[in-house]
């Protein structure tokens, strides 16, 4: 299973806030694929899957601050289930 | 090149195991925002750190740079206390104070890491003058980047070492970038060794991912430091695996350069495969060695989240010398 979070970058660690949800839950996804779009202070950041697999439930909805580090969903492997 | 004996060698490709698997699992954890202020990976630059500690004697100086985790492991410091500190726990080298950029201990050699792009060299060259007043058997190392290559203050230490003779070795983790800044893009002269040679010292550039090769030059420079003979500085030509900082993933440089350096000179792979050649190993003890040191990070990594924050109370403290009585 992978979790997609929002990664700390640079010095600081603020928050970063949802924009865009690109794939649903139940969604195939491959590798490379978009899943969603965050904001943080200094730019917009796409946040791609790692790997491929069914995506499991949004844990936060667009708009929403996220605190870095923090996981905004996984994405299943054939087999998995979500904790 | 001669290869040192059975537990020596094993111990240098342990030792670069160690460093590679310490900072792979320190991003991913900075990523997750555990490591405050973020941290400066140096994988792919393990040969040049084991090979120049294994060359030293163990309360001999160094002082290094922002990029300093692979030179304090290679000094002899444990995982657990070099993740405490990137933890900023109490339990960490510096305290808890220091996180990443700022690991060290005065007491063992370990003259600290900065955030001044070439202020090590100066660091060390003062450290050099030192052991010189006092007549100890020692020399002082200052690694730099090749960033720190062109700033004004590293050739004025390296000056003065070689007018008085110091004890002082230069090194060069020359891993071809600064932050964007490929180093043959702003490097006058474009050969390093030469450059210092002008200032009137033995100068080399060297394979910076053959760990033997580092030690070599290293245990030389030490010899001549010792002999009275003064300072050395040795170019070691590598690459950085990683961005500059944690998640950093800049568009200065090509996937294809950076899997051309990862899989035609990977140090561990190289010294891996002369290890086995000698027959110090086979296959299952590589396996078992690499296993040993996944645990011995996990168990850093467990032993800093459970490590307690350094209390409020002693925030004044190693700030004076003690006796001014600062109190919160
Ligand atoms: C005096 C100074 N100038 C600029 C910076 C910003 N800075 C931090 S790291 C870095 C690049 C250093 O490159 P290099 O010396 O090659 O070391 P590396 O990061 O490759 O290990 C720069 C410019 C700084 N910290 N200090
Ligand atoms: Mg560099």
């Amino acid at each position: 299973m992978e979790e997609i979070f929002v990664p700390a970058l640079g010095m600081a660690m603020d928050n970063a806030v949802l924009l865009e949800w690109l794939k649903q839950p139940g969604d195939q996804v491959n590798v490379g694929d978009i899943v969603a779009v965050i904001e943080t202070d200094k730019t917009t950041l796409d946040l791609p899957a790692e790997t491929s697999g069914v995506l499991g439930k949004h844990m936060y909805a667009v708009n929403d601050e996220v605190p870095a580090g923090n996981t905004l969903c996984v994405v299943l492997a054939p087999g998995e289930a979500e904790a | 090149m001669t290869i040192p004996d059975k537990k020596t060698s094993l111990g240098l490709l342990r030792q670069m195991m160690v460093i590679r698997d310490f900072e792979e699992t320190a991003d991913k954890l900075s990523l997750r925002g555990k490591v405050s202020g973020g941290m400066h990976n140096s994988s792919g630059q393990e040969a040049v750190a084991v090979g120049v500690l294994s060359a030293l004697a163990p309360l001999d100086v160094i002082a290094t740079t922002h990029r300093s985790h692979h030179h304090t492991l290679a000094k002899g410091f444990t995982s657990r206390e070099i993740m405490a500190e990137l933890f900023t726990r109490s339990t960490g080298i510096s305290g808890g104070r220091g996180a990443s950029m700022h690991l060290g201990d005065v007491t063992k050699g370990h003259f600290g890491g900065n955030g001044i792009v070439g202020a090590g060299v100066g660091i060390a060259m003062g450290a050099a003058l030192g052991i010189q007043q006092k007549g100890d058997k020692k020399v002082s190392v200052g690694f730099i980047g090749d960033g720190g290559m062109n700033t004004g203050r590293t050739w004025e230490a390296v000056n003065m070492a070689v007018i008085w003779k110091l004890p002082l070795i230069v090194v060069v983790d020359n891993n071809q970038y600064a932050v964007e800044t490929f180093v043959g893009r702003v490097t006058g002269g474009g050969d390093l060794a030469k450059r210092a040679e002008g200032f009137g010292m033995k100068a080399f550039n060297i394979d910076g991912m053959d760990v033997l090769e580092v030690r070599k030059y290293v245990s030389e420079a030490r010899e001549r430091a010792l002999a009275g003979e003064g300072p050395s500085f040795i170019n070691a030509l590598t690459y950085r695996y990683y961005g500059h900082n944690v998640g950093e993933k800049g568009q200065y440089r090509t996937q294809e350069e950076i899997d051309t350096w990862k899989s035609t000179k990977d140090p561990i792979d190289h010294f891996t495969a002369v290890v086995i050649e000698n027959g110090y190993a086979d296959q299952a003890a590589i396996d078992e060695m690499r296993a040993s040191v996944r645990a011995e990070i996990e168990d850093a990594v467990a032993f800093a989240d459970a490590s307690p924050e350094p209390d409020i109370s002693t925030i004044y403290d190693d700030i004076d010398s003690g006796k001014l009585g600062v109190q919160l």
